[in-house]
């Protein structure tokens, strides 16, 4: 008798535990998507969840890619994405009876970047997609120092990758030797410590490497604020249909448009949205 | 063993215990199939899994073949999952996954097969009890630590001065090898000849290989050591660290292998006046060849499916490097592929690109099935032939 | 051959043996030395004052009193600074535009290397992020942010042909003949009447919560995802791998079935571990549904799924090292056959089934990639237990993943990533020392 009873109660228990799992769901915000995006995402759920402790939002820098993937199997509730929804994951999002709502977390732009000892200065978007595509190999066909070039990309599966392969490419074909990495940081990295590196990154990723001018144009929050730089684009969260008002999600995605949030943006380099 | 237990049971069928009532009986027998049942239901779910794997692995590249075909993913290298007109040539990664496996096999193979025949036949049990820890823990380092370690402390440091310490390991290495190649030429060379012209013509022999080994190694050295390395992400040094973290597999199977050949042959042997070099190259390591195999094997099964060092330290670039044993540009892998395109594919959106990455997965996985295969059909193959 | 070629020939050979087993412990202590060393740096440094204050504001440790006084002689030392560069502004405000111009932007390079070296300067508005609102709460990282206040890099391009070269201009001569000039020497002699270092033990960096991105605070949350990832697939991998062990042990008889079976498991052994995560994700995750995203428990059962191949190999190695007499014995006490495994088999088993599953478990600990599908996330706060089942988590695997590669300040977190690493490494070592232990106890009792 004694062990039946043991077995009720630990199914009881069970049972309860599974209870409080969903129960728990409302206070959960889960966030994917783009590395780029990422540091924004990971500074707002800070902030939100120094507001809201009872709270928990996660975040995971895999791709803009996975992002919308996520949002499309109800894997997520925040899809942060550096590039819009494609026509295909719309589709598909309406197949899953999901209804993607884009909301602009900030303005970023690409800037291109080299290793500081790197003499030149500025590049044209032709040149920049001639060395991408390896026409260009050498530094000294720029004028610069005869060292064969190191192109870094970004993976394929970033919104990053897929700006510059829209806005620079212009549809020509990365060369063979490119050399793809994860995310921002790995590009930025790379660069510190590759001398004949070139790469490219998002704005706030610009610290210790030399940011080119293009066109012309310095990359800067002013520059891409005012739309004279040629490679900037919006940052987006996406969400499931719109959130119910003054829910913690409707809150957290909301950020971006409150003066806090404005500050946050603007304090990890890139620019609020207006 | 299995055969006492046996008849041990079929005495107690045969005698079955005079308290137990008829209906009694069968409630045991009954209880004991359904027990038996129970424990090969789970047992098979533990084998099923890995069909599981293959099953839905499988079910999910097959559409790859339906989309794009065949002949471009295995023959081409162009590899262009997401522009519009979209590329899957896979032939890169292929070869830089072999490249590395390559690279890690030259590593391990060396070293572990050295080090076994050292543990199994030269050393001391009380030494062989300090080392066997070292080889564990070796094994043990999670592969993210390696990872951590290739890029951030490897990668640096092979940019910086990887063309000198390549200098000086040719000589480290080459020197040695190129002094006792030269001693052993000599001498097999002046076997025949009367004893006043051997030794000139032996000093005569190790005097100019050696001017010509020095020429080639200072050669050699020098190329490398001006040479520059553009980034220290690239195939050698996952080699390396790949090769490291192959070690203990290769070291602890072929030391098994070694352990396996009957004392009567080292004997044997010796008895005939050969030294303990030339009884383990010439009688040890022959009967233990297949153990070897299969740990080479197993070794090359290892380097092939590890994931986050290539994708950390391998420079992730979509290229066959020119000319192919170019170990100092970045290469791109099978399993980084993987891991770092999962981002973008998905089924919802049915693209191809979701699923050339199971295909990808399912060639590693028939390549392991394969490997797996062969080094159990080496091992068992062993064991026939020297009866144990 | 001679008989001395001979010699040199096995003396080389058995050199070769040795040399390979003390390139392999050097490898081995290459690799661990690096992060032993500047692991412990993450929990044992040099703190400064802004380590305190954050300590004291955040979690309410230290000595209230102490601290406070700590802050207040360091803000004293500070005064001057901020004075000085008040004055000055005043002072271009009211002179003439061109003067103004002059010094417009090494003034703004100048407050902003101060603002990371000292944190934000009294009166100033309060930063949102809090990687803005402290100084350098590391002396080390605190020293370099000196030279950045000290020096500003410039690159010399004049040769267009050559790289650039870097020259280390000192910021005191861009503000030759100001009142500011002054201020570079005295930072540079106060540095620590400033942020006013301490050998720091910070232990909790095991327990607290991490700020900002790992800017600051601890790992507690990956350390956590960690055990409870292993945990869980210790769990689930445990039961199937020793039920499958005795039925292969015990029960099965040979047969083309058992062939079969033991072939799938070696198999299995052998798959690659990011295909687990593939697997996991389209089998757990987007057929099975175990839970609507990423968690941990489909993570805990991909990796246990991994695991089962080991804990059912050292599981089957245990059962058939037991002496079939024990067997035999029990047996001929008319002991059932399940009463022998339970009570006699098991028992005797146990160490070394004990073994096993602890490696196996190192294992599980240390894997990235069967979890990067289906249970890891960079940032996220300690789960409670019920919340494995829906949530995912951070990992230290993963995060060391994360850390080294995509984080946007690599360098800046550089001591979180070794001190991750760190715990990891020791975690599994920690595991496979238990292991070994084990085992000689065992042969001990063997023996005996």
């Amino acid at each position: 008798m004694n062990t039946w009873n043991k077995i009720v109660l630990g199914i009881v228990a069970i049972g309860m535990t599974a209870g409080l799992a969903t129960a728990g769901d409302a206070n959960k915000i889960v966030v994917d998507g783009s590395t780029t995006v990422g540091p924004i995402a990971k500074a707002f759920a800070e902030y939100y969840m120094g507001q809201h402790p009872d709270v928990n939002i996660t975040v995971s820098e895999s791709g803009s890619g996975n992002g919308a993937k996520s949002l499309i199997n109800a894997a997520c509730d925040v899809a942060a994405m550096s590039r819009p929804m494609k026509n295909s994951e719309m589709k598909a999002a309406k197949d899953a009876g999901v209804l993607p709502i884009e909301h602009i977390a900030a303005m970023d732009g690409i800037a291109v970047v080299v290793h500081p000892s790197n003499p030149l200065a500025n590049l044209t978007i032709e040149q920049i997609r001639d060395i991408y595509t390896g026409k260009i190999t050498n530094w000294k066909e720029l004028g610069g120092p005869d060292r064969p070039m190191v192109a870094i990309s970004r993976d394929t599966n970033s919104g990053t990758y897929e700006t510059f392969e829209t806005m620079v490419m212009n549809k020509a074909k990365m060369g063979e030797k490119v050399e793809y990495v994860g995310s921002n940081g790995a590009i930025r990295q790379r660069v510190m410590s590759t001398p004949a590196a070139i790469g490219y990154v998002g704005l706030a990723f610009t610290e210790e490497v030399k940011p080119l001018t293009v066109n012309g144009v310095e990359a800067s929050a002013e520059t891409v604020a005012s739309k004279e730089y040629p490679i900037s684009r919006p940052l987006y969260l996406y969400t499931n249909g719109r959130p119910k008002q003054s829910s913690p999600l409707h809150d957290f995605i909301n950020l971006p448009d409150a003066p806090e949030g404005k500050k946050i943006v603007e304090d990890l380099g890139f620019v609020p949205s207006n | 063993m299995t055969e006492n237990v046996k008849t041990m049971n079929e005495m107690r069928r045969d005698m079955p215990p005079l308290l137990l009532s008829h209906s009694a009986r069968r409630r045991q027998r009954i209880a004991a199939a359904v027990g038996n049942g129970f424990l090969l239901a789970v047992t098979s779910l533990s084998a099923l899994a890995v069909l599981f794997i293959f099953y839905f692995i499988a079910r999910d590249a097959w559409p790859f073949f339906r989309l794009e075909g065949v002949r471009e993913f295995f023959t081409s290298v162009r590899w262009y999952p997401s522009a519009d007109h979209a590329e899957f040539g896979a032939l890169a990664m292929f070869v830089g996954s072999g490249l590395v496996t390559l690279g890690a096999i030259l590593v391990a193979v060396p070293l572990g097969v050295a080090a076994a025949v050292c543990l199994s036949d030269v050393l001391p049990f009380s030494v062989r009890q300090v080392v066997k820890p070292v080889i564990e823990i070796l094994a043990a380092i999670p592969s993210v630590a390696y990872g951590f370690f290739a890029l951030v402390v490897l990668a640096p440091l092979l940019q910086e001065s990887g063309g000198p310490i390549l200098g000086v390991a040719v000589w480290i290495v080459g020197a040695p090898l190129a002094a006792l190649a030269i001693v052993v030429v000599a001498d097999l060379a002046t076997d025949r000849l009367r004893d006043r012209t051997r030794t000139r013509v032996r000093w005569l022999i190790v005097g100019l290989l050696g001017v010509g080994a020095f020429a080639a190694l200072a050669f050699a050295g020098k190329a490398l050591g001006g040479l520059q390395i553009a980034s220290g992400a690239n195939a050698l040094n996952v080699s390396i660290i790949l090769g490291i973290m192959a070690l203990p597999t290769v070291v602890s199977v072929s030391e098994d292998a070694l352990q396996a050949v009957e004392r009567g042959l080292r004997e044997g042997s010796y008895a005939l006046g050969a030294t303990r070099a030339e009884t383990l190259v010439k009688t040890v390591l022959p009967a233990a060849g297949s153990g070897i195999l299969a740990a080479v094997i197993l070794g090359v099964m290892r380097a092939i499916g590890e994931t986050m060092v290539v994708w950390m330290a391998s420079g992730n670039a979509a290229q066959i490097p020119s000319p192919w044993y170019n170990f100092l540009e970045p290469v791109r892998t099978l399993t980084a592929t993987i891991a770092g395109d999962m981002g973008e594919a998905d089924h919802v959106t049915g693209s191809a690109r979701y699923h050339v990455l199971f295909l990808m997965a399912l060639c590693l996985l028939v390549f392991s099935l394969l490997c797996n295969l062969s080094s159990e059909w080496v091992i068992r193959r062993t064991r026939k032939k020297t009866g144990g | 051959m001679r008989l001395q070629t001979r010699k040199i020939l096995d003396r080389t050979f058995a050199g070769t043996g040795v040399l390979a087993i003390v390139l392999m412990s050097a490898a081995l202590l290459i690799l661990l030395t690096p992060i032993f060393i500047r692991g412990a740096g993450a929990l044992f440094f040099t703190g400064t004052v802004e380590h305190r204050r954050l300590m004291l504001e955040k979690f309410d440790r230290g000595n209230r009193k102490q601290v406070e006084a700590e802050i207040r002689s360091a803000q004293a030392a500070r005064e001057p600074i901020y004075r000085t560069i008040a004055v000055f502004d005043q002072q271009l405000a009211h002179g003439d535009a061109k003067e103004r111009a002059k010094y417009k932007k090494p003034l703004k390079e100048l407050k902003k290397a101060l603002q990371d070296l000292l944190g934000p300067a009294p009166g100033s508005v309060r930063p949102m992020l809090m990687r803005d609102q402290y100084g350098q709460t590391r002396w080390d990282r605190a020293q370099i942010k000196l030279a950045r206040v000290l020096y500003r890099e410039e690159w010399d391009y004049s040769n267009p042909t050559k790289s650039g070269v870097l020259l280390l201009k000192s910021r005191a001569a861009d503000f030759a003949g100001t009142p500011i000039q002054e201020l570079f020497s005295y930072m540079e002699k106060n540095l620590d009447q400033l942020l006013l270092p301490r050998r720091t033990l910070y232990w909790q960096f095991l327990t607290d919560e991490s700020f900002d991105s790992h800017f600051f605070g601890g790992i507690w949350p990956e350390l956590l995802g960690t055990i409870y990832l292993t945990l869980g697939a210790m769990l689930l991998a445990i039961p199937m791998g020793l039920i499958a062990a005795i039925y292969l042990t015990e029960y099965a008889r040979e047969s083309r079935l058992l062939n079969l079976l033991r072939t799938c498991i070696s198999t299995l052994a052998g798959v690659p571990s990011i295909v687990f995560g593939l697997f996991g994700l389209a089998f757990f995750i987007n057929t099975l549904k175990v839970s609507n995203s990423k968690s941990v428990l489909a993570g805990s059962m991909t990796l246990a799924l991994m695991i089962l191949p080991t804990v059912i190999r050292a599981s089957e190695e245990a059962l058939r090292s037991v002496p079939r007499t024990y067997k035999e014995a029990a047996l001929s006490l008319g002991a059932g056959r399940w009463h022998t495994i339970w009570n006699v088999i098991l028992p005797s088993a146990l160490p070394g089934i004990l073994t096993g599953i602890v490696i196996s478990m190192g294992r599980a600990a240390g894997e990235t990639a069967p979890i990067i599908f289906t249970a890891a996330v960079s940032v996220g706060k300690p789960l409670a237990l019920w919340q494995t089942l829906s949530q995912p988590t951070p990992a230290l695997s993963w995060n060391i993943y994360n850390l080294a590669t995509e984080h946007e300040a690599v360098d800046e977190v550089r001591h979180v990533q070794y001190g991750l690493v760190l715990v990891l490494v020791s975690l599994v070592l920690l595991l496979n020392l238990a292991a070994i232990i084990l085992r000689a106890r065992i042969a001990k009792r063997m023996r005996a």
